[in-house]
């Protein structure tokens, strides 16, 4: 029986719903009621897009092609759940993820195995409820879901997008005032060592540090001649004058 | 002779206290450039691996210019009291040498951190997070630390990747060649952890249901604390270097005034 319900990619927004080598689907609760006992097995068929059309139901379980032969037969069948494993009301997880196991895979394994796949794709996939006599009923196939094909890391571009121009700002300024700064120290230098080969006295404006006290020493002046000097040349002291001695007697 | 001398006594004041103040900005700036080198969030290994860590050169010459400033303040304030024209000429010289390498430490903060792009750190992480061949023990090194530090990041930050989740989907890395997609879409410290240190949904972190896996990119976490410490570094030091600017040119000014 062809059941109308289509597979997909849960609608949500989860980003490892799709990733390089694994995918998740919806759950198909409440799909196969009606369709399948309770013991019947639902499997997952899983087949390259362009292959999907090619594909047989397998009539047996001893027929279903493994995860092993996806390379040659270009489909597998995988996530075999016993049917009431999907009827409602809906169990837990509310999502089946193809690829998640990593351990399986063994050569020669006749369990179904839920291996990574190996290439991005696309895929189809539909369910498959498999009875004891063989297939009874199954969905339609989905469609295509392409895997996601990573970029190498040096397609990547460290290099800022535009440039900030505080930097400028902040480089010019400061470059500006240490010129300023250098030009005032060398020019003021110079100046004083200009000064001080041309001029001996210091110029107009500076003021006389107090570590300078000057000690003013008047020049002599003559002192005026005490009373009673004679006509004696100045310098020579001062003497005082001999009374004329009595004249000598005639 | 009052009035200039009055003149005089006022320049001296604002000198000190220009001093006073270059003191103050020079303890500032060190302890500031000692809190920076002192990688308080731990992503110098970050740093490291660009192989371009100047933020950091800039942050050491801050430590010692920091000091030199702090020091030659004390030289000019007894310079300016003591009115002594040997100890003001010393004082403007050394004074030029600092102002050199604080323009030398500002400038490069500044231009550095246009440098720190979202992409930079993308391709880092892809190219070394988890990286199982080195190529010389200074290869080993870089990986070992940004794995590390990746490591600690996503799980204080609860945060992925550098944009989200999906960069580990988006492109191939060197992660990716050593952890299956199916089992390892993105790294185990990407899923929210219990108390003992293990996913609390793998399956769930795996497919990526909000909950159980951290869907924040941990660009932020490391471009704050960087942009700080850059622009910290440069802005402070060029506040700094204007007000020095000034004092300076008034010390030269009272240098000229200054009889032997």
């Amino acid at each position: 029986a062809l059941l109308p319900y289509v597979p997909r990619v849960p609608p949500t927004a989860l980003p490892g719903k799709v990733t390089a080598t694994t995918f998740a689907l919806e759950m198909p609760c409440c799909v196969f009621d009606g369709h399948a006992n309770a013991s019947d097995a639902v499997w997952l068929v899983v087949a390259f897009a362009n292959a999907s059309d090619a594909f047989r139901n397998p009539p047996s379980r001893d027929d279903v092609p493994p995860y092993e032969r996806l390379p040659t037969a270009h489909s597998y069948m995988t996530l075999e759940t016993a049917a009431a494993a999907y009827a409602c009301p809906a169990p837990s997880p509310a999502v089946l993820r193809v690829g998640g196991d990593t351990a399986c895979g063994g050569e020669g394994g006749r369990d179904p195995c839920n291996g990574p796949l190996p290439s991005p794709g696309p895929y189809r996939v539909k369910f498959l409820v498999m009875g004891c006599h063989g297939p009874k009923a199954e969905t339609r196939w989905s469609d295509p879901i392409l895997l996601r094909r990573a970029a190498s890391p040096s397609t990547i571009d460290p290099a800022p997008a535009r440039r900030d121009s505080a930097p400028v700002v902040v480089a010019s300024i400061l470059a500006s005032l240490g010129a300023a700064l250098a030009a005032a120290v060398l020019g003021a230098v110079g100046a004083e060592a200009w000064g001080s080969l041309c001029r001996r006295d210091p110029g107009n404006g500076a003021f006389a540090h107090r570590s300078y006290r000057t000690h003013h020493i008047p020049p002599a002046l003559p002192q005026p001649l005490p009373p009673g000097c004679g006509c004696s040349p100045p310098g020579l002291g001062c003497f005082a004058p001999r009374r004329p001695g009595p004249c000598p007697a005639e | 002779m009052a009035k200039s001398d009055d003149g005089i006594r006022i320049l001296q004041g604002l000198l000190v206290f220009g001093n006073v103040v270059i003191g103050m900005c020079g303890i500032a700036l060190t302890a500031e450039c000692i809190f920076f080198v002192s990688d308080p969030h731990g992503l110098y290994p970050l740093l490291e691996a660009t192989e371009n860590d100047d933020i950091y050169a800039a942050a050491w010459i801050g430590i010692f210019v920091g000091f030199a400033l702090f020091a030659l303040s004390i030289l000019g304030i007894v310079a300016v009291i003591k009115s002594n024209r040997t100890l003001l000429l010393v004082y403007i010289i050394l004074m030029l040498i600092t102002y050199a390498f604080e323009m030398a430490s500002c400038i490069t903060a500044a231009t550095q951190r246009d440098f720190l792009t979202p992409n930079l750190f993308l391709k880092q992480m892809l190219e070394r997070y988890n990286k199982s061949e080195a190529d010389n023990n200074n290869d080993k090194w870089m990986t070992e630390g940004v794995t590390k530090t990746w490591d600690k990041l996503m799980l204080q930050n609860q945060c992925c990747g550098v944009h989200g989740a999906s960069d580990w989907q988006d492109y191939t890395s060197a992660f990716r060649r050593t952890h299956s997609d199916a089992d390892y879409p993105w790294p185990r410290n990407c899923c929210i952890m219990n108390a003992q240190g293990s996913p609390i949904n793998l399956d769930g972190c795996k497919l990526g249901v909000p909950g159980y896996y951290n869907s924040n990119g941990c660009y932020d976490a490391i471009s704050g604390p960087m942009n700080t410490h850059a622009w910290g570094v440069a802005w402070f030091g060029f506040a700094i270097l204007c007000w020095t600017f000034f004092v300076l040119l008034g010390t030269m000014f009272y240098w000229s005034r200054v009889e032997y």
